[in-house]
């Protein structure tokens, strides 16, 4: 029974996990920027939520809210005013921003905040719960749940059913036709870098309620973010749920088996599925395009 | 009266020149065929005038506006529509969500979703189907449909022709009667001379990125056209 709690706690996890491994997956596809400082901007998400909970009491879905907006508006910023200047045929020079950039915003939560590793407190919904079949379930993991489920949805939607969500794959197709067809470039990118820096701040601020977190966690879940990208596909988002829910599962039924172990059995299983595709084993899901 | 006008352009492709102080003028609701060999720097032009190559030297003036320099999605705005060398259309989205990226951002005009599925009927049954597995023939329908549906004043058709049956070519060459019946202004590169001299009104040869012939399409001899073309001295 233990076992099956850890698999709910993993799938809920996981559900963010596949949030980091989208945010990472639109940078690149749409505008090929690879960006390193993804990890920070997840942690910076934690740190918004963790300051906003500090000066008054909100709940959740206010914080989850403001935290949306604050960090579509850097995200947005970043691309216009920096990366659209550095992107190109070559992805390095952007590559090498974000890298300064993960730095900065690793120091600046330092100074800012102090190295102690914290968590959020929700207070009375923190330990709230249901049983269900036997099983007793948080109220708070299945909001969490809940709302990365939604998030997938309202993406898949905007994608499809939006004109800027179609911009935004037009853009990854061919971005020179796009602008003979009116578009500003410029800002469609922008737009994708506040929907990828958004999601990547949301889902670390719904982790942080969950687990713990330091400015230095940003590297750790950067690695996440690569890991679901690489094991789910660039393109799809079932792709990155399914994967990030697996990478989830793995590790918090690891850390039941040994509590030790920290992200060690979902980095191992990683490698796992790295070496299977290796070897040529078709996948379960085909990588097609957003 | 003339809605375009290109004064001694020059063009680069990188660091090679592609064009050399081109003179070229495009009169309101006139068809304009641009013909030459490959590497002429037909299509450097056209990429020039919808703002995708920046002009080097000279001048491109829309309407009597001087449109130098502005940044492509403007210059598309202005009322400028470019149908590109091998249609490169939005390969992962549906026929529907191309016609609709040309539809998002357009100018006021007679071209709808509905307008351009009565010019192409055919595009109808495949409009859920991903752009990337179309034929050529319906691709090219496509890409003509996204540019006709910003509305544009001018378009610019680069190689219609290439790589496409000939009863195709017939077909969509059809269709640029209703087009024009609308008012829009042409300007068509092709490397088939005799389908750009039957289409046009004028005719534009250039060669090594210079005009060598201008002229109206019906008064221009064969002979004519290969000398401009190969650069033999006219006999």
């Amino acid at each position: 029974m233990s076992l099956l709690i850890a698999i709910i706690n993993g799938v809920m996890v996981g559900g963010l996990y596949g949030l980091f491994g989208l945010g990472l997956a639109l940078a690149f596809g749409i505008m090929r920027v690879v960006n390193i400082a993804h990890g920070e901007f997840i942690v910076l998400g934690a740190y918004l939520g963790a300051a906003l909970l500090s000066v008054m009491p909100l709940n959740i879905f206010v914080v989850v809210c403001l935290v949306a907006i604050i960090a579509f508006g850097v995200g947005w910023l970043l691309q216009f005013s920096l990366l659209n200047r550095l992107i190109g045929p070559n992805p390095v020079p952007a590559m090498i921003a974000t890298m300064g950039l993960s730095i900065i915003i690793r120091n600046a939560l330092v100074s800012v905040f102090g190295t102690d590793i914290r968590a959020i407190d929700l207070g009375s919904l923190q330990d709230a719960g249901i049983t269900l079949f036997g099983v007793s379930i948080g109220i708070l993991p299945l909001i969490i749940f809940a709302i990365a489920i939604v998030l997938f949805l309202a993406v898949g939607a905007l994608m499809t059913r939006t004109t800027i969500g179609r911009a935004f794959r037009a853009a990854a197709d061919d971005f020179e036709i796009l602008e003979t067809l009116g578009f500003d470039r410029r800002k469609v990118y922008a737009s994708a870098m506040g929907l990828a820096i958004m999601l990547a701040a949301v889902a670390g601020l719904l982790l942080a309620v969950r687990s713990s977190f330091s400015p230095y966690s940003g590297v750790e879940r950067l690695l996440i973010s690569f890991e679901v990208v690489i094991i789910g596909g660039l393109g799809s988002l079932r792709g990155s749920l399914i994967a990030g829910i697996f990478l989830g599962v793995v590790q918090v039924v690891g850390l039941k088996l040994n509590p030790n172990s920290g992200p060690l059995f979902s980095h191992l299983a990683f490698l796992l599925i790295l070496l299977v595709r290796h070897f040529d084993v078709t996948f379960l899901f085909a990588r097609k395009k957003i | 009266m003339t809605l375009l006008t290109l004064e001694k352009v020059d063009v680069f492709y990188r660091d090679l020149q592609a064009t050399f102080g081109v003179d070229l003028s495009v009169g309101q609701g006139e068809a304009v065929a641009i013909i030459g060999a490959n590497g002429a720097g037909k299509s450097t032009l056209l990429r020039a005038i919808i703002g995708l190559t920046p002009v080097r030297n000279g001048r491109v003036v829309l309407d009597g506006r001087d449109i130098t320099g502005l940044r492509c999605d403007k210059i598309a705005r202005a009322g400028v529509a470019l149908v590109p060398e091998g249609r490169r259309l939005f390969g992962s989205l549906t026929v529907e969500e191309n016609l609709l990226m040309g539809a998002a951002r357009a100018r006021p005009g007679p071209w709808t979703l509905a307008a351009v599925y009565e010019l192409f009927p055919a595009m109808r049954e495949v409009r859920y189907s991903l752009a990337g597995n179309l034929s050529g023939g319906q691709q090219q329908m496509v890409s003509i449909s996204r540019a006709l549906l910003t509305n544009p004043r001018l378009l610019l058709c680069d190689e219609l022709s290439l790589g496409l049956a000939p009863t195709i070519i017939n077909d969509i060459y059809t269709c640029f009667t209703r087009i024009r019946e609308t008012g829009v202004s042409l300007i068509l590169v092709e490397q088939d001379t005799v389908k750009a001299r039957d289409v046009s009104d004028r005719l534009y040869c250039l060669l090594k990125g210079q005009v060598t012939l201008e002229g109206a399409s019906s008064e221009i001899r064969m002979d004519a056209i290969k000398a401009a073309y190969f650069g033999e001295t006219a006999a």
